[in-house]
């Protein structure tokens, strides 16, 4: 695990040679011993393509290349920071929440229609993601921030979950979701709960909810 | 803190806690005698406690012991008497400290309150307080507070303040800025900056305290500092050396700027 926890809104990485990091950049507290933080023209891993995808998609999050010996302290804005550890699955999340995670992870970029088409669409504008999400898969950690703390809510076949688009964090596994919409009359006259969208989770996986419904 | 199922936990004045903190955004001080405060940083008390702008009438002599001019003594507050005073500043984090026989600079902004054991000194950084002396006292920040020793860069943000160390200094990481593709990179702004080109460096024995995000709080006036030569942050009109720093126009147009009030 490269990330140990200080309090809920700092962690602290662990970098050895040969085994880089990236980060938001700015988010750096303190460090220790010998770092160095290149700003990273790509945004994250893979190429020029990769860096041109990004651009489109609009998850090119600026990100910096953490190198070095040493222990590098991350937060940001006053956010809650939550660790991920994959195992090989892949975590769905926006690129802005993310902190910082091991290079060792593979980074892509997801368009929301190649899960459910035009409803994956609809609420990729919803939730705020966007037409594109940020994927993470391998092995490796991640630090996501989030509004307030994050809970951890398992997804079973059985038993599906529904989520606030605005209190989504990101997601792993195996998980199909949808919008599901409760619209009624009253939300035509202005009367409606005001809980009228939420995203509905099914499948074998986790979802991570922050207590708040603030966007970052 | 406090258990958290069954509902709000109540305090009266003997359950809430003597010089400890509530919550995490909120102290308690149990008083008996005097503490200073930053203005406007109680929120409740119980008992008989007055309040006095520090600098009127009785209160002259605490200047002299416990603050470095009067200029700056004018944005603190005395509170008097008995009971249970309740501290707090827009849900940051507050944490108390001991001092004894210590020494601790912090950013202006932070400090809430001290205890007349300590007294409080302007830094020769500017923004900085210094408390010397013995005693409690309390302080905000954003997100808790980590304390982490020498030898550290820490972000200029991130930094609360710190205890016995001799050697808060500039220091700047320009690695990547070497080389062609750094050449082009400082020219063009290609690529951007990482952000964390500038740290303050701590060397030595002693302590930092880090807060856990790069939000600063809003800087409290520290009082002017004299006029001297010498003296950082003494105001030689800050006018007169910036503008010999802005390039001139060639030719003779030069004042052209000045009179636009470039």
């Amino acid at each position: 695990m490269a990330f140990t926890r200080i309090n809920s809104k700092m962690v602290e990485a662990q970098v050895l040679p040969g085994q880089r990091l990236f980060s938001q950049r700015g988010a750096m507290l303190a460090y220790r011993g010998d770092v160095t933080f290149t700003p990273n023209m790509q945004g994250g891993q893979g190429g020029i393509g990769s860096m041109i995808g990004r651009r489109v998609a609009n998850e090119a999050t600026p990100l910096m290349t953490v190198e070095g010996r040493g222990l590098v302290m991350f937060g940001h804005g006053g956010h809650h920071v939550h660790t991920i550890d994959l195992h090989g699955d892949t975590l769905y999340v926006e690129a802005d929440r993310l902190l910082a995670f091991e290079g060792t992870l593979r980074q892509s970029t997801m368009f929301m229609g190649s899960q459910g088409g035009v409803m994956g669409v609809i609420r990729g504008q919803v939730t705020g993601q966007g037409l594109f999400t940020t994927t993470l898969a391998g092995q490796g950690a991640v630090a996501v921030m989030a509004h307030g703390g994050v809970i951890e809510l398992p997804i079973t076949p059985q038993r599906p979950v529904h989520v606030d688009p605005q209190a989504y964090v990101a997601h792993r596994g195996e998980v199909r979701n949808k919008l599901s919409t409760a619209l009624g009359w009253r939300d035509m006259v202005g009367r409606g709960s005001g809980e009228a969208f939420q995203l509905e989770l099914s499948g074998q996986g986790t979802v991570y909810v922050q207590a708040s419904e603030e966007k970052l | 803190m406090s258990a958290q199922a069954g509902g709000p936990v109540v305090h009266d004045p003997y359950t809430l806690p003597i010089d400890d903190n509530v919550n995490p955004y909120a102290f308690s001080v149990d008083l008996k005698g005097q503490w200073f405060l930053q203005k406007g940083k109680m929120i409740a008390y119980y008992g008989q406690i007055t309040f006095n702008g520090i600098g009127h009438g009785a209160l002259d002599g605490l200047i002299a012991r416990n603050f470095h001019s009067p200029l700056h003594a004018s944005d603190w507050v005395v509170a008097e008497g008995q009971g249970k005073l309740l501290l707090a500043d827009r849900s940051f984090d507050v944490n108390s400290y001991d001092l004894e026989e210590g020494n601790l600079t912090i950013r202006s902004g932070n400090l809430l309150a001290f205890q007349p054991g300590l007294s409080l000194k302007q830094s020769i950084i500017p923004g900085f307080l210094t408390l010397i002396g013995t005693g409690k006292f309390v302080a905000a920040s954003n997100g808790a507070v980590h304390f982490v020793e020498p030898p550290i860069r820490v972000d200029p943000q991130a930094l609360v303040g710190w205890a016995d160390c001799p050697s808060p200094c500039h220091h700047y990481d320009h690695s990547y800025m070497r080389g062609v593709l750094g050449g082009i990179r400082a020219l063009t702004g290609i690529g951007g900056t990482s952000g964390e080109e500038h740290q303050f460096e701590f060397v030595g024995a002693g302590q930092v305290l880090l807060q856990s995000s790069e939000v600063l709080m809003a800087e409290q006036a520290t009082g002017v500092v004299p006029n001297e030569p010498g003296v950082p942050g003494a105001g030689h009109p800050g006018g007169q050396a910036q503008q010999q720093n802005i390039p001139r126009m060639p030719g003779q147009l030069g004042d052209l700027q000045r009179r636009f009030g470039l």
